[in-house]
């Protein structure tokens, strides 16, 4: 009797491996679902910062400034000469990982496209292009090579940040994100364009599951 | 009935603790798509494409104005894109690469003064940043420079000279440091002065005030090596020949040589 219990015991504990075995290979065998998708659509899974904000921000911003005021005031006073804009830092002041680059080269893409405003390299930039001008005066035949010092001085330098305000409480939670820009005249440090773009998220989180 | 108020008054007061959630309708949710800025950069480049047109033709024809009527130094400077005397209202706006747009023009009688529309996108010239340009008879009779010491005027052809602009902006320096000096600070006013001195090396008077500004900061020895060299450059003979005009330099001598003395003896 007691023999008996212990072999079917023996038996139900085999079939535990052979289960757990046939569950792995499922799950190894079982294709990943991978879609492209339109860039431009809306997917928010986290509800942290993603790309629509970042399309969010550089819409904003890129609306702000084509059409502020300090663009057509430059122009004419330069009798309709494009301002010349370099990008500064863009500091990330909030609690979260914020890629800053992708809003602000959909900034510079509008300002180049549009023939508005002129870019130069960024600090980061030029110090690659500086050194391929310097190689060019050892080594390119005198009609290609690059002048020196003919760079073009930047009137205003872009500047902004981004803070975050979170609000929790059970299942709930609220982002506030905040996003300035600025144009800082580069001779009298006056600031004569401010971008803003804000953007509030709540997320509500199941109440089972994460 | 007792229990009932009880009960109602509990629930008020739990519903009055518990915080408040407010229902706001997304403004853009999972699918919706995010709006593209083609149309933005496109109104923007139509809109400069047309500005930019307009302001060029204008600048054009300003320019052909301003060389046609021009002759020998102020052809030359409006091609060097520089303000002189003398040049009329059209040769300053091509002179600076500007239009009409760029200036507040004002006219009264026979005078015109010319100010930027903007001090945050001012004109300039190839000199620096213009403040105003007045006109007389339709001439330029003076024009000012908004510097770091403050505004330098021309109102003629020996100031806008490299030297002329050099003992302009030095003049200025001096106005600064005689400012901190008569303010106390010694430091900043001695800065002003060696500052000054770069610009204007044969100002013996400025070697003066340098002299005195280290003897009051209690540097003696530096303050004796200045009144040496204000001795040096005053050249006594030429100025006992000029009588009452250098009088006050004539003091400023004395007091100069009184203090080497004293000097010399405090150091001993």
């Amino acid at each position: 009797m007691v023999r008996s219990d212990v072999g079917i015991l023996a038996r139900r504990l085999a079939v535990v491996p052979v289960a757990l075995l046939a569950l792995g290979a499922t799950a190894a065998c079982g294709s990943k679902q991978v879609s492209r998708i339109d860039p431009n659509s809306v997917t928010d899974l986290s509800g942290r910062w993603n790309d629509t904000d970042s399309r969010l921000v550089a819409n904003a911003l890129i609306e702000q400034s084509l059409t502020g005021p300090w663009l057509n005031r430059y122009m004419q006073s330069h009798a309709g000469e494009a301002p010349t804009v370099i990008v500064g830092t863009f500091r990330n002041r909030s609690m979260e990982h914020i890629p800053v680059t992708p809003f602000i080269r959909d900034l510079e893409a509008a300002y180049v496209n549009s023939g508005a405003v002129q870019v130069v390299a960024s600090a980061d930039e030029r110090g690659e292009v500086r050194a391929e001008r310097e190689d060019q005066q050892e080594n390119a035949s005198a009609e290609t090579r690059a002048r020196i010092r003919q760079e073009t001085g930047a009137s205003y330098m872009l500047q902004g940040d981004i803070t975050s305000i979170e609000d929790e409480e059970n299942r709930e939670k609220v982002i506030y994100y905040q996003i300035d820009a600025t144009l800082v005249d580069l001779e009298s440090n006056a600031k004569v364009w401010i971008g803003q773009h804000r953007i509030k998220k709540y997320i509500e989180r199941p109440r089972f599951g994460s | 009935m007792y229990r009932t108020t009880t009960i109602l008054g509990a629930i008020a007061l739990l519903a009055a603790c518990s915080s408040k959630k407010v229902n706001e309708q997304p403004i853009m949710e999972n699918g919706d798509r995010v709006p593209s800025t083609e149309v933005t950069v496109a109104v923007a480049q139509e809109q400069v494409n047309r500005d930019r047109a307009i302001a060029e033709q204008r600048q054009g024809e300003l320019m052909a104005d301003a060389l046609a009527t021009c002759s020998g130094a102020i052809c030359e400077a409006v091609t060097r894109g520089e303000v002189v005397i003398g040049m009329t209202t059209p040769q300053v706006l091509a002179a600076t690469r500007t239009t009409e747009d760029a200036w507040s023009i004002r006219q009264s009688g026979n005078a015109t003064v010319l100010a930027p529309a903007t001090r945050l996108a001012a004109p300039s010239d190839a000199v620096g940043e213009l403040a105003l340009v007045q006109l007389r008879d339709g001439r330029v009779m003076t024009y000012g420079y908004r510097e770091s010491q403050g505004m330098r005027l021309v109102s003629n052809p020996s100031e806008a000279t490299t030297a002329g602009v050099a003992r302009s902006r030095a003049d200025a320096l001096i106005r600064e440091g005689d400012d901190y000096a008569a303010r106390g600070d010694l430091d900043a006013a001695l800065d002003r002065y060696d500052r000054a001195s770069v610009l204007s090396m044969d100002d013996p008077m400025l070697e003066y005030r340098i002299a005195t500004v280290l003897d009051k900061a209690l540097r003696p020895i530096e303050a004796q090596l200045r009144y040496r060299m204000f001795l040096h450059r005053m050249e006594l003979e030429r100025i006992d020949a000029v009588g009452q005009a250098y009088a006050n330099i004539a003091a400023a001598m004395v007091h100069a040589r009184e203090r080497i003395i004293v000097l010399e003896r405090q150091g001993r």
